[in-house]
């Protein structure tokens, strides 16, 4: 399969709204925006609000926004845009009825056999963003990825190590993360290489935005850069339990955050992103897997269709801890309830465990789940050709056959997806062959990837440039104590292999 | 009549009524019933609460709202206690929270929570913690424990720095540390010197117990 700009959804989306439904949604989003507000932790957005005339209560940071300017920005706010690759044949459009799949990141690797986690090495990052470079349905990268951090790497340094390795080893287009002014640097690496970034605007729900989100905002949308907002909730935890209710409070916090990028520039590119999920009663942690999670996700797909603003799914993090029946089974529901019902993102690829563990062995099966769901959405073709009636007419009935028909030949691979990495011989062959299962399969590609797939170089003055804002950042962090004196000296003895930065 | 009032208490912890639980609260005061008998019957009710929690029968709504309605209702009967000058029976003192740079607060109250039903008397000093905060809030109660959460690998350092700075105010000696959350390891509970750390919060709330020799 080649590398496809997103999958095409060529028919009708699911709805699982009535437009009543809709529209009752709509509404209590705009009474909580103006009767409830919006905690807002950010003198300067503060003002912007209060000169837009909406009510600022700056003691309690509280932000009500008023309806008739929150149909005003969402109009502003473009309904698809570009999102330049620094590989032009990699540049995506955001939006419409496409879906684009990023990579879902890990805190760690997990060791391949044991399915444990561990901490990943420096080459074994470098050698994951290679894969995720090479698999055609990963479209574009998340924040943190693929993992949060690698050994020897400070953690106020992990976001931008993680994207300086991702500029380096793929030419796919980049979203970036921000933490304690991280997005600082990842914006001047971004430009000084020329290329765009998607920065990111999260919310704590809920309906709070504390400062170093609104920092980030203000640099994205400053620097030009399209914005990711997020609003993220545990339906029960902090949302309502309701999904209705936890669609309500989600819309109000990444509708706020749309507003405030509009406010700041007019026109600003915005994908939100509604990360929601149950939360397990048991312990308080996410539900990843759970299916009222793509209950949930298909509703927002249609209130964002309404709003005509591009919408990024909840990450398709499986509760599972390796690549079995549990791990297929929650993500499948999840990248198909995007594709059917609009989703024009979603972070899928590489998650083993929630957002704890990711593994290119796992994206790899993941790529063939991804592809079949691209097929799925291109629908069925009823041309003159595909329906085929002359050649149905010629063959007739038995004893004829379609085998050795042109038609044939040029139809079938154009309605089948193969997969890389599916088991699908008898079992005369599968017992004579080493019972392989489709981990042995997605293990064998993993190999031919590392020791194959070479990603379009940086040039040696965009390589200057990245480790030139590196040791800017990592100057700075030193400077501010965020990086002691210990720990710098282990990052740099990290960096002493002849083949830094791959290892 | 005791009897009725502290189960009619019980009752109301146990069926998640914060005023409830308060007016019987108050009316233990009113009938004289020693305020420490009231805390105890307060403490048994959650104690079955986190039971229930502990063996699957009960799920976190149900802690919390139970825990809701006892932190309701105790403010009444400390009243009483500091009035009449009573000992209330503790199994120890803690200080929990979530540490600077990290708003996360399911876990921290899911431990919170356990702890009382253990019998610790919590203050819960909240989410986004600065080290400073802790520092003072350990020097005002005096705690057994400083319990502190981190969910976020970018601040779980925040963790060690709270370590050194209780080092470096002389107050580290004073008080068992324990850690947990969602980016934190017995390896970096280890490496900044932690007394104890566990995975989980039914699990923290016994690692109390253990830290505190009971």
């Amino acid at each position: 399969m080649e590398f496809k700009r997103g999958f095409t959804r060529r028919f009708p989306p699911l709805k699982v709204l009535t437009d009543e439904q809709v529209q009752a949604i709509h509404r209590g989003t705009l009474r909580v925006l103006w009767t409830t507000g919006v905690l807002i932790e950010h003198e300067r957005a503060l003002k912007l609000f209060e000169q837009n005339g909406c009510k600022v209560d700056y003691d309690n940071y509280r932000v009500r926004i008023p309806p008739d300017l929150v149909e005003e920005c969402l109009r502003k706010a473009p309904s698809s845009f570009p999102a330049p690759a620094r590989d032009p044949s990699r540049t995506l459009m955001l939006g419409g009825n496409t879906l684009c799949l990023a990579v879902a990141p890990g805190h760690k690797t997990v060791d391949d056999h044991t399915w444990e986690p561990r901490e990943a090495t420096r080459k074994e990052n470098y050698d994951a963003v290679r894969i995720l470079d090479a698999l055609p349905t990963v479209h574009f990268f998340s924040p943190y990825t693929p993992y949060f951090g690698f050994q020897g790497v400070p953690s106020c340094m992990a976001m931008l190590e993680s994207l300086a390795a991702r500029i380096r080893n793929s030419g796919k287009f980049q979203c970036v993360g921000f933490s304690n002014d991280s997005e600082m640097f990842s914006i001047e690496m971004a430009k000084s290489v020329g290329i765009e970034i998607l920065g990111t605007c999260a919310w704590a729900p809920p309906l709070a935005l504390y400062r170093d989100a609104v920092e980030s905002t203000f640099r994205t949308v400053e620097a030009g850069f399209c914005l990711r907002v997020v609003g993220g909730q545990l339906m029960g935890g902090t949302s309502p339990a309701s999904i209705a209710g936890a669609i309500v409070t989600g819309n109000a916090e990444v509708i706020s955050g749309l507003v405030l990028a509009q406010l700041i520039r007019p026109g600003t590119r915005v994908l939100v992103k509604d990360f929601t999920a149950g939360m397990n009663m048991n312990t308080g942690a996410p539900a990843f897997g759970g299916i009222e999670i793509a209950v949930h996700n298909t509703a927002c797909s249609q209130m964002f269709q309404h709003y005509g603003i591009p919408i990024d799914q909840t990450t398709a993090y499986p509760n599972s801890k390796s690549p079995d029946y549990q791990s297929a089974m929650e993500k499948a529901f999840r990248v198909m309830s995007a594709g059917l019902s609009g989703g024009n993102t979603m972070l899928f690829h590489g998650s083993v465990h929630g957002e704890l563990t990711h593994h290119p062995l796992q994206a790899i099966l993941d790529d063939d789940m991804a592809g079949m769901m691209g097929r799925y959405m291109e629908g069925v073709d009823v041309s003159t050709d595909a329906l085929a009636l002359d050649l149905i007419e010629k063959v007739g009935p038995v004893p004829g056959h379609f085998m050795s028909a042109k038609h044939t030949r040029e139809w079938w691979k154009k309605e089948q997806y193969v997969p890389n990495t599916s088991d699908r011989m008898t079992y005369p062959e599968w017992m004579t062959s080493g019972k392989k299962t489709c981990i042995d399969y997605a293990r064998q590609r993993m190999e031919d990837l590392i020791s194959t797939h070479k990603p379009i170089p940086v040039t040696d003055s965009q390589e200057a440039e990245i480790e030139r804002v590196l040791e800017k950042a990592r100057a700075h962090y030193l400077k501010n104590g965020l990086i002691t004196e210990d720990e710098m000296r282990e990052y740099r003895a990290s960096m002493q292999s002849p083949n830094y930065p791959y290892e | 009549m005791s009897d009725d009032i502290l189960g009619k208490l019980k009752q109301a912890i146990l069926d998640y009524d914060p005023d409830a639980a308060t007016d019987w609260a108050r009316k233990s005061v009113e009938a004289g019933i020693k305020p420490t008998d009231t805390l105890a019957a307060m403490t048994d009710a959650i104690r079955e609460i986190g039971e229930g929690f502990s063996s699957g029968e009960l799920f976190l709504p149900d802690l919390v709202g139970a825990a809701d309605a006892m932190t309701a209702a105790v403010p009444v009967v400390e009243a009483e206690i500091q009035r009449t000058g009573a000992t209330a029976v503790t199994t120890g003192t803690v200080v929990i929270g979530t540490v600077f740079g990290d708003i996360h607060t399911i876990g921290k109250t899911m431990v919170a929570t356990l702890l009382q039903a253990e019998g610790f008397t919590v203050h819960d000093s909240g989410i986004n913690v600065t080290a400073e905060q802790f520092v003072e809030d350990v020097r005002t109660h005096k705690p057994d424990i400083l319990a502190m959460s981190a969910l976020m690998t970018m601040t779980a350092p925040e963790q060690r720095k709270v370590v050194e700075t209780l080092k470096e105010q002389g107050l580290r000696d004073s008080v068992k540390i324990m850690v947990g959350g969602g980016a934190i390891t017995q390896e970096f509970a280890d490496s900044i010197g932690a007394d104890g750390y566990d995975p989980t919060a039914p699990g923290a709330a016994k690692l109390a117990r253990t830290l505190v020799g009971k």
